[in-house]
């Protein structure tokens, strides 16, 4: 039980930073849970139909999941704010109804004899990622995406290839859920399309507002709220949904930027001393 | 006469209805600062949009060094060494002062993803940063939210910004609106100081006394067509610019 909670924290941090990286450049992505499913699927069919290794599995998802988004992605992100979410969220449909009618992965009834995925496999991932994102915060990529998510138009004429730009986050973000699809699927045994319906995006979504989407460290901690603090009120039953809705209501009245609301800035006077 | 730096050939522009410039041809030439003066609607703001890339011109073209950028995109435009700031400033509010002037940075700007390996360069680039907003005198702002500068401020970390991408022709969009005479006269010795950085330097404005002071040459617009171009007393005493301003003695 414990290994499941460390597990599934893991996986929705890594989650939650696939909608992050996407969000750096001012895209909001409804489809992180079509990712996710992309990704456990591929490297199900990797690993069970040509018994490859899980860590061969992942990266060939991961890989192939980043080229499906930038190819979704370059039409759908000529669009912004709420039509951007009608795409994102149409293609979390498609890409449901798409799985249930491939016999080969199982239809509906999913794909079964997944296995080999760790708890500390996620760890271990999830230090590299917040390492990468850490030191993505320290180089002028992170100023070019936050001026890209700032104003755009502005951004593009100063030279910036906003769509470029725009594009390969999206890409980076749909690789990151895609790995931790991976690791999910090969942690569960059994995966079916219910597992990466249209609300496991919507949460995914949901625990980086929570978090703060100013910095790296919001979507971390609102993922971590949002998967344990409802088995934290498993014992309120039926009522556990509706404290949880509310928990969440008061929580983003309280903290409308979200539980980190500050932006760490990518230099400061003092590097021109420190060189 | 030398070749100019950019060149408006016959460029139209219309939305719907609207012919917002009409066969628009001028020069900008190697090292003048050219005012533009128009009436409100006369196209101004329209003709840096064109020139800049965020509009196509729908017919005409613009030239750049013998070079046609009618067809280059925004970015392209941006790339090719064409700057503006903004009629409404337009900072990144959330970004710092220094943050907004680091980002100018053509290196970075043209590979973007090359720039995650350029962590040696960190120190020379703030301290180049840092230089380039002494010059504006903000260099004290650096780390202060640039949402946060007050009006003056805010105009001249745009100019700064712009600047630091190592412009070929800067476009400034009625920097003078808004700004109080003491400012004003600030914001003339800053435009002065810039002219050695880059080739050309076009304002808009309807500040006449401070274009006329500024300006080397003066084109004037009126409802997107020039209708004089020359030294600034000329063209400020030419009388279809009066009647532009003015208007006819029985409207």
């Amino acid at each position: 039980m414990i290994q499941d909670h460390i597990m599934f924290t893991g996986i929705n941090i890594l989650l939650a930073w696939s909608v992050y990286v996407i969000l750096l450049s001012g895209s909001v992505s409804f489809a992180n849970g079509a990712f996710m499913a992309i990704g456990g699927y591929a490297s199900g069919v990797v690993t069970t139909k040509f018994g490859l290794p899980l860590f061969v599995g992942i990266p060939i998802a991961a890989l192939g999941t980043a080229a499906f988004g930038m190819i979704i992605g370059l039409p759908a992100l000529r669009t912004r704010g709420i039509y951007l979410i009608l795409v994102t969220t149409g293609i979390a449909f498609c890409v449901k109804n798409a799985i249930e009618s491939i016999p080969y992965v199982g239809g509906v009834r999913g794909m079964r004899g997944l296995v080999g995925a760790e708890p500390w496999h996620v760890w271990v991932l999830v230090a590299i990622v917040g390492l990468l994102l850490w030191l993505l915060s320290r180089t002028p990529l992170q100023r070019i995406l936050d001026a890209t998510r700032e104003d755009e138009l502005v951004a593009r004429a100063m030279g910036i290839n906003t769509v470029y730009v725009k594009v390969i986050a999206f890409g980076s973000g749909a690789a990151l859920a895609a790995i931790a699809g991976g690791l999910y699927a090969h942690y569960m045994y059994v995966i079916n399309p219910e597992h990466f319906g249209i609300l496991v995006s919507v949460f995914v979504v949901l625990y980086v507002i929570l978090g703060g989407t100013n910095n790296m460290w919001g979507a971390p901690l609102g993922a971590t709220v949002m998967t344990l603090v409802p088995e934290s009120i498993r014992g309120l039953h039926e009522w556990r949904p509706i404290v949880f809705g509310v928990v969440i209501i008061v929580l983003l009245l309280v903290r409308p930027e979200g539980l980190l609301p500050f932006r760490a800035p990518s230099a400061r006077v003092r590097d021109a001393r420190d060189g | 006469m030398a070749d100019p730096v950019m060149r408006f050939e016959g460029v139209s522009k219309r939305f719907g209805g609207i012919q917002a410039l009409s066969r628009l041809s001028f020069d900008i030439l190697p090292g003048e600062i050219l005012g533009i003066i128009g009436p409100n609607g006369a196209g101004k703001s329209v003709m840096i949009n064109v020139a800049s890339g965020l509009y196509e011109a729908d017919e005409g073209r613009v030239i750049q060094h013998r070079r046609d950028i009618t067809k280059l995109g925004t970015h392209q435009r941006g790339r090719a060494g064409i700057a503006r700031t903004f009629q409404n400033i337009r900072l990144f509010r959330r970004m710092t002062v220094l943050e907004n002037v680091l980002v100018a940075d053509k290196r970075h700007i043209c590979h973007p993803f090359g720039s995650l390996l350029s962590f040696g360069r960190r120190g020379a680039e703030v301290a180049a940063a840092l230089a380039e907003l002494d010059h504006m005198r903000l260099a004290d702002k650096a780390d202060q939210l640039a949402g946060t500068l007050p009006y003056g401020d805010a105009r001249r970390l745009e100019i700064a910004r712009a600047l630091a991408g190592n412009p070929s022709v800067l476009f400034l969009d009625e920097p003078a609106a808004g700004m109080n005479e003491r400012e004003t006269e600030d914001l003339l010795a800053d435009i002065r100081a810039c002219r050695g950085r880059v080739e050309a330097i076009v304002v808009v404005e309807h500040d006449m006394a401070l274009l006329r002071v500024l300006s080397d040459r003066l084109v004037a617009m009126n409802y997107g067509q020039l209708i004089a171009e020359g030294a600034p007393a000329a063209v400020l005493a030419n009388p279809e610019v009066v009647r532009a301003y003015l208007g006819t003695p029985d409207a």
